[in-house]
């Protein structure tokens, strides 16, 4: 009680303190918004802070233009993306018996009312499957930043409906399941992989600071065509945070993911791994296990940060084509670029085949491959102009001929290849149209 | 147009707020509403860091006005809200320029959003001066500020009082922050 009364005076000071700082909270923002220059906790510059000063108007939307495409079994083209009231829809184009190809009205899907992030590295995942399947996954964020669960729409008639989003892993922490990539392999099982924090948040602490490097990749896998899910299944600890991750299947018909690594102690490079379903080792018969990781690419580029630019992955004959972006020491210079390499069987690089994009503006590289014919293709900016490039090789990957494919003013999607069979085609969205180039060596 | 929202603050982690604390933290968000963010920094000292309530756009024609026209010493942590590491890297630059007892702009640059969703952001960069978003197309604005950045966060840029302008990806070397402020 005693105690009580003599804090009473500093009770009600700092109430009044609060309460007048709140009421003119208001013209505070003014102030700074008009120019006035504003000093909180760092000391402010004695110069005039208007040099770039400007009040923000009220702005459209940018527009969320990643987006997932693929070929349906019957050859037609599909693509799966959010429009500009944020809802999640599906066109197709047919293939075309002469001209070029020509989208069907987008077909909007009830996703439930689920926010859907579709922007950069984060965007739906469209994957056609056995017996007339065709998932649509995405990451829904949720309210907490940075968290969000990935999210699946599953049709069973080819596309003519979907069922209701379930929510693919089994964790339900309000955490990161994010930057997710499915695929199906040769014998017909559903593999998800996602980046995860769980592992993060469950470390001990130093300080304030979880003492873990990054964050996780965790898989999961389904043999029904994505009705029902196993365990979710830990592939690695310590994966960077926000970059996507490829997948390609190998002439053995298995998965493997790939994705930039944290490696000790601060080494952004990439490492790869099996998908595997029922391997000796698994707890339980059906239960998957994944292969080891090996490290694919050594660029030792040691930073803490984030570079929002994951690989790109394609089978080849002996092994794997990939894409990836790095900064690499070279002499005294840090080179930075999109590079291309091939990688063994196993996942392991073969230095020898690693050499840099023909362009220092090349960025989001994909990578596709169908025989000896390979196409890497990259969004380069100069301004408000983005240029699409092809990089295309007849021979393996051992020697490359680059084409320019197009351009476009203002925002854009990157680019992404999509094969089937011999056809082999570049999908590039901007905000007024989703434009397809076939690929021809 | 501004984005209001809420005034936020937030203690020094070192030297946790007690009865003088509290007072001198009441004192400096009454003056502040009175007398505005420089009066209460001067007030509060090193004891209070305020969390920025308002945006400015960044265009494509926003950073050669800032690097002509702009304070100096300055410091531009350009950032997006997806980046982990980029909170721990402004600490660090925070902490270099309050021991340096220097006046520098500290100034927080979101890339990838706008508005409210920004200032849902800001706590992560308390003790900010300045808080600006991107505003226009994403490419062509990081290409006005550096051709050769290649959109990884955080990326910083220290303009000197001398006219220097150096660049890094994440926290920058002992040598560059010795340099930036000598």
């Amino acid at each position: 009680m005693t105690s009580s009364l003599a804090i009473s005076p500093l009770r009600a000071l700092l109430a009044l303190g609060t309460a007048l700082a709140l009421c003119g909270s208001a013209a505070w923002a003014h102030q700074d918004a008009a120019g006035t220059k504003v000093a909180h906790g760092a000391q402010a510059a004695t110069a005039p802070a208007g040099g770039g000063a400007r009040p923000a108007p009220a702005r459209k939307p940018r527009p969320q233009l990643g987006s997932g495409v693929a070929f349906a079994p019957d050859g037609a083209l599909w693509l799966a993306g959010v429009d500009l009231q944020g809802r999640m829809f599906v066109q197709s184009a047919p293939v075309p018996a002469e001209g070029g190809w020509r989208w069907t009205p987008p077909r909007i899907l009830d996703t439930g009312g689920d926010a859907i992030s579709a922007d950069g590295e984060n965007r739906p995942k469209l994957v056609f499957g056995p017996q007339g399947t065709v998932l649509v996954a995405y990451t829904q964020p949720l309210a907490k930043p940075n968290t969000g669960y990935v999210r699946l729409l599953r049709s069973t008639d080819g596309g003519k409906t979907f069922a209701a989003p379930v929510t693919v892993h089994a964790d339900r922490q309000v955490i990161t399941h994010r930057f997710e990539s499915l695929g199906f392999d040769a014998k017909g099982v559903l593999h998800t992989v996602w980046i995860d924090k769980r592992d993060l948040e469950a470390a001990p602490k130093v300080g304030n600071k979880p003492n873990y490097r990054g964050a996780a990749i965790y898989r999961n896998t389904s043999s029904d065509g994505g009705a029902t899910f196993g365990p979710d299944i830990k592939v690695a600890d310590h994966s960077c945070e926000c970059c996507r991750i490829a997948l390609g299947q190998g002439a053995d018909g298995e998965l493997r993911a790939m994705w930039r690594h944290v490696f000790q102690p601060n080494v952004r490079d990439h490492a790869i791994a099996v998908l595997r379903a029922g391997t000796p080792g698994a707890a339980a018969p059906g239960v998957a296990t994944p292969g080891e990781p090996v490290r694919a690419t050594f660029d030792d580029w040691r930073v803490d940060a984030c570079p929002h630019h994951g690989p790109g992955l394609a089978a080849a004959e002996d092994g794997f084509h990939t894409v990836w972006f790095g900064i690499r020491q070279q002499g005294e210079e840090k080179v930075a670029g999109v590079r291309y390499g091939r990688l063994q069987a196993d996942g392991t690089p073969r230095p020898d085949t690693v050499r840099m994009l023909p362009d220092d503006r090349a960025e989001h590289a994909d990578v596709a491959a169908q025989g000896q014919r390979v196409a890497v293709v990259w969004r380069s900016t100069d301004g408000m102009t983005s240029t699409l490039k092809a990089w295309l090789s007849a021979d393996g990957g051992q020697t490359f001929q680059v084409r320019t494919l197009d351009s476009v003013q203002g925002e854009n999607d990157f680019p992404r290849l999509v094969q089937s069979g011999q056809r082999m085609v570049v999908v590039w969205r901007n905000a007024e149209e989703v434009k397809v180039h076939d690929i021809r060596f | 147009m501004t984005f209001g929202s809420k005034q936020q603050r937030s203690a020094d982690r070192e030297r946790p707020v007690g009865r003088r604390g509290v007072l001198a933290a009441s004192m400096a968000l009454a003056l502040s509403a009175w007398g505005g963010p420089a009066l209460a920094q001067a007030q509060a000292g090193r004891k209070l860091r305020v969390t920025l309530n308002s945006v400015v756009h960044f265009d494509e024609t926003t950073w050669a006005r800032l690097v002509d026209k702009g304070p100096r010493p300055a410091a531009y942590i350009f950032t997006t809200t997806f980046c982990p590491n980029c909170p721990d890297a402004f600490e660090k630059l925070r902490t270099f320029v309050m021991d340096s007892h220097r006046p520098v702009e500290l100034v927080v640059v979101l890339m990838d959003v706008d508005g409210p969703k920004a200032l849902e952001h800001a706590h992560h960069y308390t003790g900010a001066t300045r808080l600006y978003t991107f505003h226009g197309f994403e490419p062509a604005i990081r290409q006005s500020v550096d051709p050769k950045w290649p959109n990884v966060t955080p990326y910083m840029v220290l303009l000197g009082r001398d006219g220097s302008v150096q660049r890094s990806i994440g926290v920058p070397e002992p040598a560059m922050l010795k340099k930036w402020l000598p």
